[in-house]
């Protein structure tokens, strides 16, 4: 079971190459309404196919929709969102029920939870097995943190796996563990795009679209790039403007989003991702767009302003010396913030992500890197916790300094 | 007419006359009887009796009485009428035997759906009969593969992919890429090294970097 931060993925090892997928989010109908209370009685929290049954436009769907991973936390005292990640869980195991007998004597379940997650989630997170055991259908259970599970569906086993998502980056170094005390994790991801396209469509004209975070998210997606060198890519712009004209059509509308003689700030989108202390940001800080802070959650602090290349750096650094070759040596890269196009016609002043983070890494004078996007970047964690329950022994006890093993529940 | 007149011994009001094969059966009716409907009736009960003894009953009556009877009745119950007066004798409704015919028509359908009821018993039966044969067959069949279960397990849980989350399919120290046979397994278990390292979890592993 693979909670990411927008997606469950699920399903036993016969799924095959993918698992079952639906949203990693919960609604909690209004059940004092008078069409709850006339019907037959609705769960306390609908999870699966069924939530778009659910969502009426006249609800207020902010605080009934949760979330619960938007961050890949969950705070100690989030009700809401723990009984969501509880009904998620639930689904799962319904979803592939087998009856007990003789032959099958209940699933052994691998969880993967960001690798920023504090140990209180892996203890919230293990309880709540224990307790939906009712069926039988629970043997054992384990938790593994996504880069850990991205590096074993990649087949890797010594890396550094960057985990880019919306809200948040981590960086972990893999050498046939997780090394625990190397991660770092930087509090900037696809939102942190978005936020930039926004002011660019300010700064464009485009104010009054700037506010629809699912519209900003669509072009950022259609015009954003990034640069090798963003003092470059700007110069190269600004010189051939037909070139890297940026102009996005809103399927199905009349809307027409044309950047004109701003299509150069399509290059700051991609480079802020990857490093936003280029001195051009500064003046989008100054007339009020957040600057990244560092802010602790859980017990890991979130660096705001570190570029991946530093961060890279610092979390390879705080290995052991011989160790750290190997790890530049096997970069990997997930997540949908590294899913970044790139046309033909721009290649060499746009480029991709990795292509970007080597770049990054030659600046702080790391050459020999080799940074590849996985495989199956959506379903890689998944496929890491098929391979986790697969060959570890059964035998091999839940161990809470490790945080590693089967905790055993069934008979 | 080459006619034997037989006397009825048992019913004197009745000629009784055998042409051949054929027996015919006269019952006179007298101008005294036309008083009494009870005669009437009871005479045409009594020839319908005597239908199963001869095979063409006449009810002879004067023809005066002709126009009272019913010769719908008559006929449909096989029963020849001759009038007579002072002059002459009359064969107005010949006997027949569509009575005879119309109760043989209305015994066949009971007749035929005993015959198919008795016929879908046999069937029922035969069927019956296989089912039980197949059953002990089955019940055989189920306890042979039982005992080979039971004496080769290891054999049995490599063909169900499912099983491999059994405890006792998990290798001891190693880990065997062959117990499911790589066809059976995702693309992203082949060539794996995670299979080799994970397998020696809390087995042969030294101390691990993780903080």
């Amino acid at each position: 079971m693979d909670f990411g931060t927008s997606d469950f993925k699920f399903g036993p090892i016969t799924c095959g190459e993918n698992p079952r997928i639906v949203n990693n989010r919960g609604y909690f109908p209004d059940k004092k309404s008078l069409v709850y209370r006339a019907f037959e009685p609705a769960a306390d929290v609908i999870v699966g196919d069924e939530v778009p049954l659910y969502l009426q436009s006249n609800e207020d769907l902010t605080s009934r929709l949760v979330y619960p991973m938007k961050n890949g936390l969950i705070d100690k005292d989030d009700d809401k969102a723990w009984k969501v990640v509880s009904a998620l869980s639930q689904f799962g195991l319904d979803s592939f029920h087998v009856t007990a007998n003789n032959a099958f004597q209940g699933y052994n379940i691998v969880a993967s939870l960001s690798a920023v997650s504090p140990r209180y989630m892996y203890e919230r997170l293990l309880e709540l097995f224990k307790q939906m055991n009712h069926s039988g259908n629970v043997r054992a259970v384990t938790v593994i943190p996504q880069p850990f599970a991205v590096a074993i569906g990649h087949g890797v086993t010594t890396c550094v796996v960057i985990e880019s998502g919306h809200g948040n980056s981590q960086i972990c170094p893999i050498s046939k563990y997780p090394i625990g005390s190397a991660q770092v994790a930087l509090n900037r991801g696809g939102g942190d795009a978005n936020a930039i396209t926004a002011e660019i469509l300010k700064d464009s004209g485009y104010g009054d679209l700037a506010g629809e975070e699912s519209l900003v998210r669509r072009v950022k997606e259609s015009i954003g790039l990034i640069p090798d060198d963003l003092d470059a890519a700007i110069s190269e712009a600004k010189r051939a403007p037909r070139k890297f004209h940026a102009k996005h059509k809103v399927p199905g509308t009349r809307v027409e989003i044309d950047l004109e003689q701003n299509s150069w700030t399509r290059f700051l989108i991609g480079e802020y991702v990857f490093n936003p202390n280029h001195e051009i940001f500064e003046s989008y800080f100054n007339r009020g767009m957040p600057r990244p802070r560092d802010v602790k959650m859980g017990e890991t602090t979130f660096r705001g302003m570190l570029d991946f290349g530093d961060a890279i750096v610092a979390s390879v650094e705080k290995c052991p010396v011989e160790l750290q070759p190997m790890l530049y040596h096997e970069i990997l890269l997930s997540g949908g913030n590294f899913s970044w196009k790139v046309s033909e016609s721009m290649e060499g002043v746009a480029v991709n992500a990795p292509t970007k983070i080597k770049s990054l890494l030659r600046a702080k004078g790391i050459r020999n890197v080799s940074v590849k996007m996985t495989t199956s970047p959506q379903f890689s964690v998944w496929h890491g916790c098929i391979i986790y329950g697969f060959a570890v022994p059964e035998d091999y006890g839940w161990d809470w300094q490790r945080l590693e093993g089967w905790l055993r529940i069934g008979a | 007419m080459g006619a034997l007149n037989y006397e009825n011994s048992s019913d004197p009001g009745t000629l009784s006359f055998e042409v051949g094969n054929e027996r015919t059966l006269v019952r006179i009716l007298t101008p005294t009887d036309i008083i009494e409907r009870n005669q009437i009736i009871d005479t045409l009960l009594h020839l319908s009796s005597l239908r199963r003894e001869g095979t063409q009953p006449y009810i002879a009556a004067p023809r005066l009485l002709g126009a009272t009877l019913d010769s719908q009745i008559l006929r449909s119950s096989g029963i020849g009428l001759l009038l007579y007066d002072d002059r002459r004798i009359e064969e107005t409704i010949k006997p027949g035997p569509i009575q005879h015919t119309i109760r043989i028509n209305q015994a066949s359908p009971s007749f035929n759906t005993n015959t198919t009821l008795i016929a879908e018993l046999a069937a029922l039966r035969l069927t019956c009969a296989e089912l039980e044969k197949n059953m002990s067959h089955m019940r055989s069949e189920f306890k042979s593969f039982r005992e080979s279960v039971m004496s080769s397990t290891t054999i049995s849980r490599d063909s169900n992919p499912v099983r491999t989350f059994e405890p006792l399919q998990r290798p001891e120290t190693t880990f065997q890429t062959n117990v499911l046979g790589e066809h059976a397994l995702p693309s992203f278990f082949t060539n794996n090294p995670w299979l080799d390292v994970l397998s020696k979890r809390g087995h042969t592993e030294g101390t691990p970097l993780a903080g």
